[in-house]
C-alpha cells in the first residue's frame, strides 16, 4: 500500500475542518468556559477568578444538590427503561411487516423530528391538568366528582412527558437493528430445534443489542440534561438537575455554582459512557455494527 | 440414526402448492426418495424445486397433498420439531456466536450436558476438517470453511434427511468443485439422506445418486444421471442438461427396429418409439459431441464458427439445407478444421434420441 500523499492529507484536513471548527466553537470553547468558572467564586458584586473548590465540596455535600442529583438520573433510568419496554415490542411489530403499512409506521418513527418537543410538551398540559381531557372525562363519566390533583406537577407527569417525547428516539435504532437481521437466521433457529420464542432469546435479542444499547445511551443522555419538560411539568417536587443549573445562572445570578453544578452531570454522562463502553464497544454503539 | 425397515426417507405424495394471490408454484408433485440416498432436485430458478425444498423442512406448507418422513406425516409439524435439518442458501450462520457455539446451538436447544456437547462439537468440527477453529468468530472464516460450519452444525444433531438449498453458489469454481466431492464424501460418511436443490445440471449429475428434473412446479423426469443425460425425457431435459442439438423433423418410415425421420432434408435414424406413427412432427436429439468428423459419415457441411473449449472444439456446422448443426470434437482431432472449411461428419446409430414434442 502507498503512503497516503501529502496532497491527500490536505484533502483530508480541508475536509474535517468545519466539523473541527463546529466541535471547538460550540463544545470546547463554552465546556472550557464553565470548567474554568466553576472553580470560580460568584458573589454579589459578581463572578471572580478566585481559585477554589468551594462549588464542587457545596455541590456534593449539600444534601439537597446531593439528593437532586439521586433523583434525576433515577428520572433518567426509569425513563430509559419505560421507554425500552414500549419501543421493543413496537420495533419487533414494524421490522417483520412487508409493503405499504411498513413504510408508512417508518416514516412515523421519524416523528419526532418533525416538531419541537417543547411544542409537543405543552400538549400535556390540556391533558394532565385541572380542567384537563382526563378530569373532564373522568367526571363527565361520574367515575370521580373532584378533579384529580396528582396528574401534574410532579416526579410522574415528568416520566410521561420524557417518555412521550424521547421513546421514539429508542425505537429508532432498536428497529434499525431488528430489520438488519437476516430473516433466514430465526429460520435456521428454528431448523435446529428452537422453538420461536427459543429463537427470538438466542438470535433476535442478542443481535439487536446494539440498537438497545445505542437507543438506551440515547434516551438516558436527553433525559438527564432535561430541563423543558420538568420545568413545563413538573412543579417544585418534578424539578430536575437542569432546572437547578438554570436557576444558578438565571435566578440566582451564581455562575460559579452553576459550572460546578454542570460539569458534575457531565461526569456523570462520562462514567456512565464509559462504563457502558467497557461493556460493549464505542463503535458498536455509535455505529450500530456487529449484526 | 434410528434404522428402521422403512426404505423410503421421505415421500412427497400429490403435493400442490398455490400462493396467496393465485400463483401455483407446484401442481402434484409426487416423489420418493431412498434411504441414504444423494438426491437432487434440479431446475431453472423459479421451476418450485426451493419450495418443495422448503416444504420438507416445514417452512411451507403444501396446499394438498401429504409428505412422510421416515414413514410419518409431517403435514402441520413446524420446522423444530421435523427429523430434517437444511443447509441454507446465505449459510444463516449466526452472526454474534463463534464456530463452536454455531454447531453447538442444536445441543444447547436440547440442553445437554456440557460434557456431550464439546464432545459432540469436536467430532461434528473433525468430520468436515475445522479442527481448532473452535473459537473464531465465524465472520473471520472463508467461504468454504463457512460451508463447513454450515455442515457441521445441521449435521451435530445426526439428521436423518439434510435438506441442502443451493449451498454452492456463492462459491468460486475451484472451491465449488472440491466442496461437491467433499459433500460426497461426508454423505457416504455419516449414510444420512441428502436432498440437494441446485440449478447447476454438472454439480447435480457429478454428485447424485438421482435427479429429479423440474419445470414450471412439475417434476418431469426421475432418475440416476446417466439415464437422464441419455434418455432425455422431454425436449426441456435434454436442452436443459448437457448440449444437444434439437431438430424438429416428420416421421417419414418406420418400422420394428427404426424410424426414419425428415429433418429439413437430412434423413435421421432413431430407435423406434411406442407411440410414434407415420406423419407424426417430432423433435430429433443429438448430443453435440455424438457427432464425429469421418470420412464416410452420413452428412457434409460447412464450418461457420469454431471455438477452443480445452479438451474440445466446437464447430459450428450449416448443412447445404440451411440446417445448422453444433458438433464437439475431441481438440486432437480438429486441429486441422478452421471456419470456412468442409466437413463431412456422422454419428454412431443409437445416438439420435426421439422426443415427445
Amino acid at each position: 500500500m502507498a503512503e497516503p500523499t501529502t496532497a491527500r492529507s490536505w484533502t483530508a484536513w480541508l475536509l474535517a475542518a468545519p466539523a473541527i471548527a463546529y466541535l471547538t466553537a460550540f463544545t470546547l470553547i463554552p465546556v472550557g468556559l464553565l470548567l474554568t468558572v466553576s472553580f470560580w467564586k460568584s458573589g454579589i458584586y459578581g463572578t471572580t477568578p478566585d481559585f477554589n473548590f468551594g462549588n464542587y465540596v457545596r455541590a456534593l455535600a449539600v444534601p439537597l444538590y446531593r439528593d437532586q442529583l439521586i433523583k434525576t438520573i433515577r428520572i433518567a433510568l426509569t425513563t430509559t427503561a419505560i421507554s425500552f419496554l414500549i419501543s421493543y415490542p413496537a420495533a419487533l411489530y414494524i421490522s417483520g411487516l412487508k409493503g405499504r403499512l411498513k413504510s408508512m409506521l417508518v416514516v412515523l418513527l421519524f416523528l419526532p423530528f418533525w416538531t419541537s418537543f417543547v411544542v409537543r410538551t405543552f400538549l400535556w398540559l390540556p391533558i394532565l391538568g385541572r380542567t384537563g381531557l382526563i378530569n373532564q372525562s373522568l367526571i363527565w363519566l361520574g367515575l370521580i366528582d373532584q378533579p384529580l390533583e396528582f396528574l401534574l406537577y410532579n416526579e410522574g407527569a415528568v416520566l410521561v412527558g420524557l417518555v412521550y417525547v424521547f421513546t421514539l428516539f429508542m425505537t429508532l435504532p432498536i428497529y434499525l437493528s431488528l430489520d438488519k437481521i437476516d430473516p433466514a437466521l430465526h429460520e435456521a433457529a428454528n431448523d435446529l430445534g428452537a422453538p420461536p420464542l427459543q429463537a427470538f432469546w438466542r438470535v433476535t435479542l442478542p443481535l439487536s443489542r446494539p440498537g438497545i444499547v445505542s437507543g438506551s445511551i440515547m434516551v438516558f443522555l436527553m433525559s438527564i440534561g432535561s430541563y423543558v419538560t420538568p420545568q413545563l411539568l413538573g412543579g417544585p417536587s418534578g424539578n430536575m438537575y437542569g432546572n437547578v443549573i438554570a436557576s444558578q445562572f438565571l435566578a440566582n445570578n451564581n455562575w460559579a455554582f452553576g459550572g460546578a453544578l454542570s460539569v458534575i452531570l457531565i461526569v456523570v454522562v462520562l462514567v456512565g459512557l464509559m462504563i457502558t463502553r467497557r461493556w460493549i464497544g464505542t463503535r458498536e454503539i455509535f455505529l450500530g455494527g456487529g449484526a | 440414526m434410528s434404522l428402521s425397515p422403512e426404505p423410503v426417507a421421505v415421500s412427497v405424495r400429490n403435493v400442490r402448492k398455490t400462493f396467496r394471490g393465485g400463483v401455483t408454484a407446484l401442481h402434484d408433485i409426487s416423489l420418493d426418495v431412498a434411504r441414504g440416498e444423494f438426491f437432487s432436485l434440479l431446475g431453472p430458478s423459479g421451476c418450485g424445486k426451493t419450495t418443495l425444498l422448503r416444504m420438507i423442512g416445514g417452512f411451507e406448507e403444501p396446499s394438498a397433498g401429504d409428505i412422510l418422513i421416515e414413514g410419518r406425516s409431517v403435514l402441520g409439524v413446524p420446522p423444530y420439531a421435523r427429523p430434517t435439518n437444511m443447509i441454507f442458501q446465505n449459510l444463516a450462520l449466526f452472526p454474534h456466536l463463534n464456530v463452536f457455539e454455531n454447531v453447538a446451538f442444536a445441543l444447547r436447544i436440547k440442553k445437554q450436558s456440557a460434557a456431550v456437547i464439546s464432545q459432540r462439537v469436536e467430532q461434528a468440527l473433525a468430520l468436515v476438517r475445522l479442527e481448532g477453529y473452535a473459537s473464531r468468530p465465524v465472520e473471520k472464516l472463508s467461504g468454504g470453511q463457512r460451508q463447513r460450519v454450515a455442515l457441521a452444525r445441521a449435521l451435530v444433531n445426526d439428521p436423518p434427511v439434510l435438506l441442502l438449498d443451493e449451498p454452492l453458489g456463492a462459491l468460486d469454481l475451484q472451491l465449488r468443485l472440491q466442496m461437491q466431492q467433499e459433500l460426497r464424501q461426508l454423505q457416504r460418511a455419516v449414510g444420512a439422506t441428502f436432498i440437494f436443490v441446485t440449478h447447476d445440471q454438472g454439480e447435480a449429475m457429478s454428485m447424485s445418486d438421482r435427479i429429479a428434473v423440474m419445470d414450471h412446479g412439475e417434476i418431469v423426469q426421475v432418475g440416476t444421471p446417466e439415464n437422464i443425460y441419455n434418455d432425455p425425457a422431454t425436449r426441456f431435459v435434454a436442452a436443459f442438461i448437457g448440449s444437444t442439438n434439437l431438430l424438429e423433423g416428420r416421421i417419414s418410415a418406420l418400422d420394428a427396429n427404426s424410424v426414419k425421420v425428415d429433418c429439413a432434408g437430412m434423413t435421421i435414424l432413431a430407435a423406434p418409439q411406442a407411440a410414434v406413427q407415420l406423419g407424426q412432427p417430432v423433435t430429433v436429439a443429438l448430443r453435440y459431441e455424438r457427432l464425429e468428423l469421418r470420412a464416410d459419415g452420413q452428412v457434409t457441411g460447412l464450418v461457420t464458427d469454431r471455438s477452443f473449449l480445452g479438451n474440445m472444439v466446437r464447430l459450428a456446422i450449416r448443412l447445404p439445407t440451411g440446417l445448422a448443426l453444433y458438433a464437439d470434437i475431441p481438440a486432437a482431432d480438429a486441429t486441422q478444421v478452421g471456419v470456412g472449411a468442409d466437413v463431412t461428419f456422422g454419428w454412431a446409430p443409437g445416438s439420435p434420441r426421439l422426443l415427445a414434442g
